[in-house]
């Protein structure tokens, strides 16, 4: 290439903006196809079976299995964006979900003040992890990893055994099982997400995740912003795991510690870029309603569930690779 | 003050001659003299801690953790991590009962057929996030479920006839036997780090480990098949969780499920405590190993202490903060 040639600038807008919106919406889009599809192979295959199509009851119990995955999963997108992971949202969770159980008890005071409790608990750990992170300068896979640890510790503290109650009228309320009104709480998030990336603090996040050192010339508090990512990543974990009691009624120091892998899971699926920066937490959204609906497509399909795993792992992988090659196709790097 | 040369030739000996070492060697010291110490503590909590009998038995528990994290350490050098181990691990230790039904004829077959299984594990692994560019984090933790699902499901969950063979006497044996006083196990542990390290200090492939851990753009450049390598480490990998499985299995007996569960976190922990830089590129095996002895002491003084699940669990978590405070800080930025 001659000098002549390389001294001119490259034009600033070198794509449509068409293609650059399918570009910058393309793993967003994925997600949902792969939302649609998933959920028109599960109607499919229960018209298989049953002869009919999964009515109220059916759509209500995805909806309310979904929900602790949906919360746990938008609270990591926000981490992933920032190029972190938070492995101690099963931590989280468990211990979330052992307080819960342990001390909750019917009437609106008790219900209301433990729900904050949790989310304040929730908002804590998460705060602790910012603050390794952005003034330990420790790496986020090993602060968390630590931290999932000791959360997991306190929550079989607070609840040795499983067991304890929570208040029906409390179900209810997160996880009724008489109609999806868990989808409400599905709008708020979608609400909260489109408002929170056009603050301050989102934009923030997203211009971590791009570019560290950039983000920081251009005067943003990394740190502080750092700590906020990771604080409301536990607030949302804490949030997933008051549904995870909701909905099992019951409470379990451990049943949290599956969320760790599912929660990546969903982001990935959601199209969220692992390097950070890119993507959309309502991708994040979509992802958890594809892994329960791939649970409930495996028992119609009459997989023997002992390979659950097996089908779940390899989803996964083939998913990330789709979302690769789309990436590729359409001529978006990374 | 300034120093005048009196000064400097006044200091002592043992700090010049830590000062001449490396960092990276300082680490592996560190990691040695953190395990010594908790001998020190923990003989002085509980009188017959360091005796020969009590090290021993330590040591053979360590030496498991030490396996496995022989492979983590490989693909923690260059910037990644296998989250694949836990399952990898049970796979193999239940293969290598059900393939050989514990008769020594079989058991040299088994043992192969076992090792083999890692190496292919790793192998899918390697291509995955070496030629298709999926994260490592993704890809390993798809791996860890297809291989679950795979075990469970082939398994019967592991309620299969030949599910309860016991190992076969002569790898038992291997494990278990004493020879001049010392559990052959232990001989086995320093043979790999004998031969880990030779192949990192003393190979121009381990050259080029720590020369894709460090700039693997300019590694490339440099003319190493960096993809190549990436893929050979991650055999390397599920190569080493195999053999943790097999020596599990041999010291046990029996296979059970789940029992791979604890050394991820354990693999990675060693390596962190050693001082294997999670970004790669720092590092050595033997800060590894030194690492797996501190953990399991750590971990024997407690149990000495009865100190509860949870609180177990607690100090696990802050023990290794405290460490990475210590030592596994970044470099501040501007």
């Amino acid at each position: 290439m001659s000098a002549v040639a390389e001294a001119r600038p490259r034009p600033y807008r070198s794509r449509s903006r068409l293609q650059h919106f399918t570009i910058q919406s393309a793993p967003l889009l994925l997600a949902l196809i792969i939302l649609a599809g998933m959920a028109a192979l599960y109607v499919g295959l229960f018209y298989n079976q049953l002869s009919r199509f999964p009515g109220n009851f059916e759509w209500t119990s995805v909806v309310n299995t979904s929900m602790p995955l949906v919360f746990a999963g938008v609270g990591q997108s926000i981490v992933v964006l920032t190029r972190g992971l938070d492995l101690s949202v099963g931590g989280m969770i468990d211990l979330t979900n052992s307080l819960t159980a342990t001390h909750m008890h019917a009437g609106t005071g008790s219900m209301l003040a433990w729900s904050l409790i949790a989310l304040f608990v929730g908002a804590g750990g998460g705060a602790i992890n910012g603050v390794l992170v952005a003034y330990g300068r420790l790496q986020p896979i090993l602060v968390t990893l630590a931290t999932l640890s000791i959360y997991q510790g306190l929550a079989i503290k607070v609840l040795p055994e499983p067991g304890g109650a929570v208040p029906l009228e409390y179900t209810k309320i997160l996880a009724n099982p008489n109609g999806p009104w868990g989808l409400l709480f599905v709008a708020f998030v979608v609400g909260f997400w489109l408002l929170f990336r056009r603050t301050r603090f989102g934009v923030d996040v997203y211009a971590i995740g791009n570019d560290e050192e950039a983000a920081r010339a251009h005067a943003v508090r990394v740190r502080t912003v750092k700590i906020g990512a990771y604080t409301l990543a536990g607030t949302f974990a804490a949030a997933g795991g008051l549904f995870l009691a909701a909905t099992t009624t019951a409470g379990d120091a451990t049943s949290g510690d599956v969320f760790v892998l599912t929660s990546i899971a969903a982001v990935v699926l959601g199209g969220i870029s692992f390097f950070g920066g890119r993507g959309s937490a309502i991708g994040t959204v979509a992802g958890a309603f594809v892994l329960t609906l791939l649970i409930n497509v495996l028992f119609f399909a009459s997989i023997d569930p002992l390979y659950q795993s097996f089908f779940q792992g390899l989803f996964l992988v083939v998913a990330v690779l789709l979302g690769t090659l789309i990436r590729r196709l359409v001529g978006m790097r990374g | 003050m300034t120093a005048t040369p009196e000064a400097i030739a006044r200091e002592p000996r043992w700090r010049a001659l830590l000062l001449a070492l490396t960092p990276d060697r300082r680490r592996v010291l560190y990691a040695f003299g953190a395990a010594i110490l908790v001998f020190v503590v923990g003989d002085f909590l509980h009188a017959g801690f360091a005796s020969a009998a009590s090290v021993k038995s330590i040591l053979v528990i360590a030496s498991f953790v030490g396996f496995v994290a022989a492979g983590q350490t490989f693909v923690i050098l260059v910037g990644g991590i296998d989250l694949s181990v836990p399952w990898v691990l049970n796979g193999a230790a239940i293969l290598l009962v059900t393939s050989s039904l514990g008769r020594d004829g079989r058991a040299a077959q088994a043992v192969l057929l076992t090792l083999a299984l890692g190496l292919a594990t790793g192998l899918v692994n390697g291509i995955g996030i070496a030629y298709l560019a999926v994260p490592a984090v993704v890809m390993t933790l798809g791996m860890n479920g297809i291989m679950e699902g795979l075990t469970l499901g082939i398994s019967k969950g592991l309620t299969c006839s030949s599910c309860a063979s016991y190992a076969p006497k002569a790898v038992q044996d291997v494990v278990r036997t004493n020879l001049i006083g010392v559990p052959a196990d232990l001989f086995l542990w320093l043979g790999v780090a004998v031969i880990i390290t030779f192949l990192l200090s003393a190979t121009s492939f381990g050259r080029r480990i720590y020369a894709i851990g460090n700039n693997d753009t300019a590694a490339s450049l440099a003319g190493i098949d960096v993809r190549l390598v990436t893929v050979v480490l991650y055999m390397l990998s599920g190569l080493f969780a195999a053999l943790g499985g097999i020596v599990l299995v041999a010291y046990g007996g029996q296979a059970t499920l789940g029992m791979g569960d604890p050394y991820l976190f354990q693999s990675i922990a060693a390596a962190v405590i050693g001082g294997v830089s999670i970004l790669g590129g720092r590092g050595h095996y033997l800060g590894s190993l030194a690492g797996s002895i501190t953990l399991v002491a750590l971990v024997s003084v407690l149990l000495a202490e009865n100190m509860p699940d949870w609180g177990r669990s607690v100090v696990y978590g802050g023990a290794i903060l405290v460490i990475l405070l210590a030592y596994g800080r970044e470099r501040r930025q501007l």
